[in-house]
């Protein structure tokens, strides 16, 4: 009798306890300070029972402080034909820890998870958003994921938003004592390991973590906060086994879940001989190739089981000239082979970060492009647009570790760097001023690598939205467009040109006896990003590129030159800036460069970019004087 | 008699929503998979002459069956489609995607019953036919109500013809397919027949800017096979009248969208039905929304409108307690009105009808669409003693209403509270929303008033007359250093309070706020910031704060040069087509007032002031007027901007641009101060 009174108490003050976790005024006032969500509790345990089953569970609570944080008010996770979610929980407290709400299973929502760009995935995810009228509160949830078939691993990555703060988190690694595996993790964080009757558990934790304050141009908060990446060694997925301890590994289970025949039919045969009667070296042969291919063939993206790895059949493709970018990678190689050129489908990361040669896994690629080899250089092709010149990548591949899939396995190589000088701007404009205050101007502009690309799409606008696009964007006082025209030259050349000649029917004010002329008239610096104290994160210019403005302006009549500012010149690590004016004749002709380096920086030099921006935003608006002849 | 009624209405729509063109459009055939060499030789000229696809014809076709399963009518669509793709762009042209709904409950559902699809290319003067594979064809079921049926065509090219065939059978027969003739692309030819049993009455609403004919209306004779259906009659045919309508539009040109509109669907040429009745043999005549009489009735028995409101519990336990001895009316609104706001929070989603059975379990949820929330608030103010009626809406992303009686087209819904002999506007759809101040997107310019006890509903006017003010005032020094400083005050009323409240909210804290609102202030430092009545909506919005200004004078020679308005210049003109089919609709009237005194140091001259100007439209329903005065070392600009109604007509568009014109300029003229 006395023991269940005893226990009965116990259960009570636990429950009570349990009833004011969550109050607020629990979290530490350091972890409040610009905070929008605390991470209360976080676990994570994934536990492996052999190389294609495994179980996940995970658990958390996220205290909702503002607005600001009600993107985290919601839980979402996907599950596939490989994996399953039971046990969904979720609670919802108020300021003081009570709850306040519990919600249903059938409260989750169900729904397809197809990414964008993709007709049809296997993906679906449970999801559930908690809503709330008053701040803060706390959001509570968990469910358990198990996998029938594995390709990577979970990684743990407890803070990885400006705002959040965290309590505590950990994520608890089980795995078989025959199996192995490996990690990567943030420097400085401790990792526990203790032996369990057959198995191995590790053990990464955190706690007690501010919130950072947003910082502009960030590359991400890796440095600053803890994470670990896990990835299998072996693993079993739909019906494949393979061995990711090293990328020669990784390239040669592509290679091998990759073995239909890829046969082209005839008809396809002969269009390739046909192709290439007339071309004589190999790269003469690519072009002609990538050219049918890009003409014949479109970007339709259908992910279902192995088919996210593994490209569809050679034959397949010839016969519906569709596919996603596996499918139409490996159909240009077999197009390649049939011309007796070799080439390797390549694996990349496109908009990603590079991959790492030591840390060998599935998840550090996202898309698939073609190398080909030649003898002096080596020609990438994008296969999946229908516009890329040939052996262009663009900035989401170039510069990067990237997997070549060979028959000897993987290889790790580096595409190309686009360097300022081949990302450039040149403009000339002309710009013929009257006495009314109206000019007529001419703005002659090429484009070139990610430049070209950034301005691509133009190209294929209509002539009506064209017009729209460029009266938004040309920063000119009360336009009105003539003509517009934009050409690629070469088919096989990221260069671009763009002729606009449009008339305003007031650039200057009418009449005065002093008119005010803004030199640089279109490549202007608008914004300065705001300086700041104590920054954590890295930042990065996202490619380097070159612009050069020349702008020849012929003065209204009756009008003479009365000031124009001094020569600047700029130069610092980030880049170097220099802008002119000079007097020729009846003209003001004014030159301005930039060119900025393509670079990460270390969080203590921002205060030295912002001042770099700073001064080419004042030097940009400077204006020029004309007074009135007498 | 009763078929007169439909006649009435499709004669009515006739006259006033289909445009009289002088030449008939003649009915034409197409036939699945005969395609014409001259097809691919087809090119639009004129504005769409660059388009990415041409709609070679579409043709659609509604008819009704009785279901073998259910014994009940159900109604069939089938459509026919073909593009040919012009240019890489085109290429979605070649994927298609066809959305089907299933209730969750009854059984009730969509089904495609057939669909085919190829592709057309022209080789060496033969045509080739490419036809949809089977592993071409998706079906992704979206979540418990909706899937989509996906299909992706074979060997699409440059100037492939792309054919589309298929056929739904719907359940659903209170709505009926809406038919566009207008796309993305320019069409050629596009139609639509359908036909209607005489026991279903149907009410069509056209819409749009395009000439639509209707090239044949006719009854017919046709029969019905009735199936047995369990213990029910046994199986066969009966004969019955139908009404036959076809419509077609010829060379449509593709929809392009425009800035300030409320939504697209507004401007496309479409039809639709909503059911207005039925009469199946041997049955009573059931009429569904003919009249806004029998939607009052209608409404107000069903279980997530009318008989919601009714469902006091919640109110009868939570008023009490809430409104104490409280007996002002005004008092009584507000206190229910804000425990609404504080209690429900919406889930950004519309609907007429509530997704809980009862009050009770709205709150429960804690959140809820714009019917849980705002019937919620009608049910309370009711029990509470102040009359309120629930005011049907259609949003702004929805479209406008047509304005006769067509329920289907409301999709949100608003309270109308009669508190102590007025009336007011309630929306508790958000905290920062007060009395008479609704959200944006519900400011469609009239709204149905409901009175589930009289039975009738009647539209009230939803547009705001009163203009949502953004008052700016800088009072300033400049330093020889062409240093700013001083204050700025800073007051907002109704909707751009509304913006500048959900701004600050929306921030982590004040900094973070004071951050993003100096993000686009290049130069601007700010300290002693306050701001007053952001919680209070009823209340005048203001911030205070003291200001410091660099970089934001430039020197040129001797000459300091100086942008009066600073960081609040329309820097460009919103309106840049030459031609606006559509009206232009800002929603609410709008009022910028910006003020600016400068003094500036003995040692500067004024050399250079922009002239005084007013701009206005006729009869000043929108005007600009730009004042600057001077004394001593002071110099103040005045910059006001009038847009005083809502809504102005495509006619109005020319003036209205050029208003945003000698806006742009004048406010982008400098002082200029001349260092002695």
């Amino acid at each position: 009798m006395k023991k269940l009174f005893l226990s009965t108490l116990v259960l009570i003050s636990f429950y009570a306890k349990a009833q004011n976790t969550y109050d607020i005024d629990k979290i530490p006032a350091e972890l409040l300070k610009d905070a929008s969500v605390v991470e209360r509790y976080e676990q994570q345990v994934f536990e492996i029972k052999n190389q294609s089953t495994a179980t996940y569970t995970y658990k958390t609570a996220i205290s909702i402080l503002n607005k600001n944080g009600e993107n985290a008010s919601s839980m979402a996770e996907f599950y596939n034909r490989f994996s399953s979610i039971h046990n969904l929980k979720a609670a919802m407290y108020d300021a003081k820890g009570n709850k306040i709400k519990e919600y249903k299973s059938s409260d989750f929502k169900d729904r397809s998870a197809i990414s964008d760009g993709s007709i049809y995935e296997d993906g679906r995810m449970k999801q559930l958003d908690f809503l709330n009228t008053s701040f803060p509160y706390t959001i509570e949830y968990s469910y358990t994921k198990e996998y029938t078939g594995i390709t990577g691993y979970p990684s743990w990555y407890p803070v990885s938003e400006f705002g959040h703060a965290l309590e505590k988190s950990e994520y608890i690694f089980r795995i078989p004592e025959n199996m192995t595996f490996k990690y990567l993790k943030s420097t400085g964080l401790k990792t526990d390991s203790v032996k369990l009757k057959d198995k191995i558990e590790y053990k990464w934790s955190c706690s007690n973590i501010k919130a950072l304050e947003y910082e502009p141009l960030s590359t991400g908060l890796r440095n600053v906060m803890p994470w670990v990446n896990v990835a299998p060694n072996q693993f079993e997925y739909d019906n494949t086994a393979g061995n990711l301890e090293n990328w020669k590994n990784v390239g040669l289970w592509l290679n091998n879940i990759n073995n239909d025949p890829q046969l082209l039919p005839p008809n396809v045969k002969s269009k390739v001989a046909a192709l290439i009667a007339e071309a004589k070296t190999p790269s003469e042969k690519i072009a002609k190739l990538y050219n049918y291919l890009q003409s014949n063939t479109r970007y339709v993206s259908v992910q279902l089981g192995i088919g996210g790895f593994k490209p569809t059949a050679a034959d397949k493709v010839a016969s519906v000239n569709y596919g996603d970018c596996k499918a139409l990678s490996n159909y240009m190689k077999a197009l390649l082979k049939e011309a007796d050129i070799n080439s390797y489908l390549t694996v990349i990361g496109y908009d990603m970060p590079s991959m790492n040669p030591n840390f060998a896994s599935l998840n550090q690629a996202n898309h698939m492009i073609l190398c080909v080899p030649l003898q002096k250089d080596t020609i990438w092709l994008e296969c999946t647009s229908q516009h890329a010149p040939m052996g262009y990548l663009g900035e989401g591949c170039a510069n990067k570790n990237v997997l070549l899939v060979t028959p000897e396995g993987g290889k790790l190589v580096r595409t190309p760097l686009y360097k300022p000088e081949d990302n450039f701007q040149k403009r000339k404009i002309k710009v013929d001023m009257t006495e009314q205050g109206t000019a007529n101007i001419v703005i002659n502009t090429e484009y070139g690598a990610a430049q070209f690309d950034d301005n691509f799409s133009m190209t294929l606008r209509e002539p009506t939205e064209q017009r729209k696009r460029l009266m938004n964007n040309l920063g000119i006082p009360n336009i009105e467009l003539n003509t517009i025209s934009y050409v690629q030259p070469e088919k096989n050349k990221p260069l671009l040109k763009e002729d606009i000649s449009l008339k305003s029917s007031q650039l200057l004010s009418k009449g005065a006896d002093k008119l005010l002329l803004t030199l640089n008239l279109l490549n202007r610096r608008e914004r300065v990003p705001p300086k700041m104290e104590n920054r954590k994160t890295y930042f990065s210019v996202p490619f380097g590129y070159q612009d050069e403005d020349e702008i020849v302006y012929t003065l209204p009549k009756g009008y003479q030159v009365e000031f124009l500012p001094k020569e600047v010149v700029i130069e610092s690590e980030f880049g170097k800036y220099t802008a002119k004016a000079v007097v020729k004749d009846n003209t003001i002709v004014y030159t301005r460069t930039q060119t900025m380096n393509n670079r990460k920086y270390a969080p203590e030099k921002y205060n030295s970019i912002v001042d770099f921006y700073k001064k080419i935003y004042q030097s940009d608006k400077v204006k020029g004087v004309l007074a009135k002849v007498n | 008699m009763k078929k007169n009624v439909v006649l009435f209405f499709l004669l009515l729509a006739g006259t006033t929503s289909i445009y009289a063109q002088q030449k008939p459009i003649s009915p034409k055939t197409f036939k699945y998979g005969k395609i014409e060499p001259a097809e691919f030789e087809t090119k639009v000229s004129g504005a769409d002459s660059a388009a990415r696809g041409i709609k070679l014809f579409d043709v659609g076709r509604c008819w009704f069956e009785v279901s073998s399963k259910t014994g009940s009518f159900v109604h069939k669509f089938e459509r026919h489609v073909r593009y040919k793709v012009m240019n890489k762009t085109g290429y979605d042209l070649a994927d298609f995607e066809i959305p089907l709904y299933q209730s969750t409950t009854g059984g009730s559902e969509e089904k495609l019953e057939f669909m085919d699809a190829a592709a057309y290319n022209m080789e060496n003067g033969k045509m080739v036919v490419s036809k949809i594979t089977k592993d071409a064809k998706f079906s992704e079921k979206k979540d418990k109500n909706r899937s989509i049926k996906k299909f992706t065509l074979p060997n699409v090219k440059e100037g492939t013809i792309v054919e589309y065939r298929y056929k739904i059978v719907s359940d659903f027969i209170f709505e009926l397919p809406t038919w566009y003739f207008q796309s993305s692309v320019p069409t050629l030819y596009s139609e639509f027949d359908i036909v209607i049993p005489e026991y279903l009455k149907y009410k069509p609403a056209v819409n749009g800017y395009v000439p639509i004919q209707q090239i044949k209306k006719e009854q017919i004779n046709t029969s019905y096979y009735i199936p047995s259906t369990g213990t029910s009659t046994s199986a066969g045919n009966i004969q019955a009248t139908a009404l036959e309508v076809k419509y077609a539009a010829e060379n449509v040109p593709a929809i392009k969208k425009e800035a300030f509109i409320t939504t697209v669907e507004d401007y496309i040429s479409k039809i639709e039905y909503e059911l207005t009745a039925t009469q199946y043999p041997g049955s009573m005549y059931k009429d569904f929304s003919s009249s806004w009489p029998k939607i009052v009735k209608e409404l107000t028995e069903e279980d997530k409108f009318g008989k919601f409101l009714s469902r006091n519990g919640y109110s009868k336990s939570t008023l009490p307690a809430l409104l104490k001895e409280e007996k002002d009316p005004e008092l009584k609104t507000e206190l229910i009105f804000n425990y609404v706001k504080n209690n429900l929070k919406w889930n950004d989603r519309y609907g007429i009808y509530t997704s809980s059975n009862n009050p009770k379990s709205v709150f429960e949820q804690k959140s809820g669409n714009t019917a849980d929330i705002n019937l919620s608030l009608c049910n309370m103010l009711n029990e509470g003693g102040i009359k309120a009626y629930p005011v049907l809406i259609s949003t702004r992303q929805n479209g406008t209403h047509p304005g006769y009686p067509l329920l289907s087209k409301f999709n949100s819904v608003i309270v109308l509270a009669e508190v102590a002999g007025k009336t007011h506007l309630l929306d508790a759809t958000d905290k920062h929303l007060a009395s008479d101040l609704i959200s944006t997107e519900n400011l469609c310019h009239q709204g149905l008033k409901v009175d589930p006890e009289n039975q009738v509903a009647e539209w009230v006017s939803l547009e705001e007359s009163i203009p949502s003010k953004n008052n700016i005032y800088y009072s300033l020094t400049l330093g020889e250093d062409n240093k700013l400083t001083g204050m700025l005050f800073l007051s907002y009323t109704k909707y751009a309070a509304l913006r500048q409240r959900s701004k600050y909210t929306a921030a982590t804290n004040e900094a973070d706020y004071l951050k993003d609102f100096k993000k686009d202030k290049s130069g601007l430092e700010i300290s002693n910031y306050k701001i007053e009545n952001l919680n209070s909506p009823n209340e005048l919005l203001t911030e205070t704060m003291n200001v410091t200004i660099e970089d934001n004078t430039e020197e040129a020679g001797n000459l300091t040069l100086l942008s009066p308005l600073l960081f609040d210049r329309t820097k460009e003109n919103p309106f840049k087509l030459e031609e606006r089919n559509y009206p232009v609709d800002f929603a609410y009237p709008i009022e910028e007032n910006f003020r600016i005194t400068i003094e500036f140091p003995k040692s500067y001259k004024l050399e250079k002031l922009p002239a005084n100007g007013k701009v206005k439209l006729p009869n000043n329903e929108a005007s600009f007027t730009y004042l600057f005065a001077t004394e001593d070392n002071k110099v103040s600009i005045t910059s006001k901007i009038n847009i005083l109604k809502s809504v102005f007509s495509a006619e109005e568009y020319h003036s209205l641009k050029e208003l945003f014109k000698n806006i742009v300029e004048k406010q982008a003229q400098q002082i200029v101060f001349k260092k002695s």
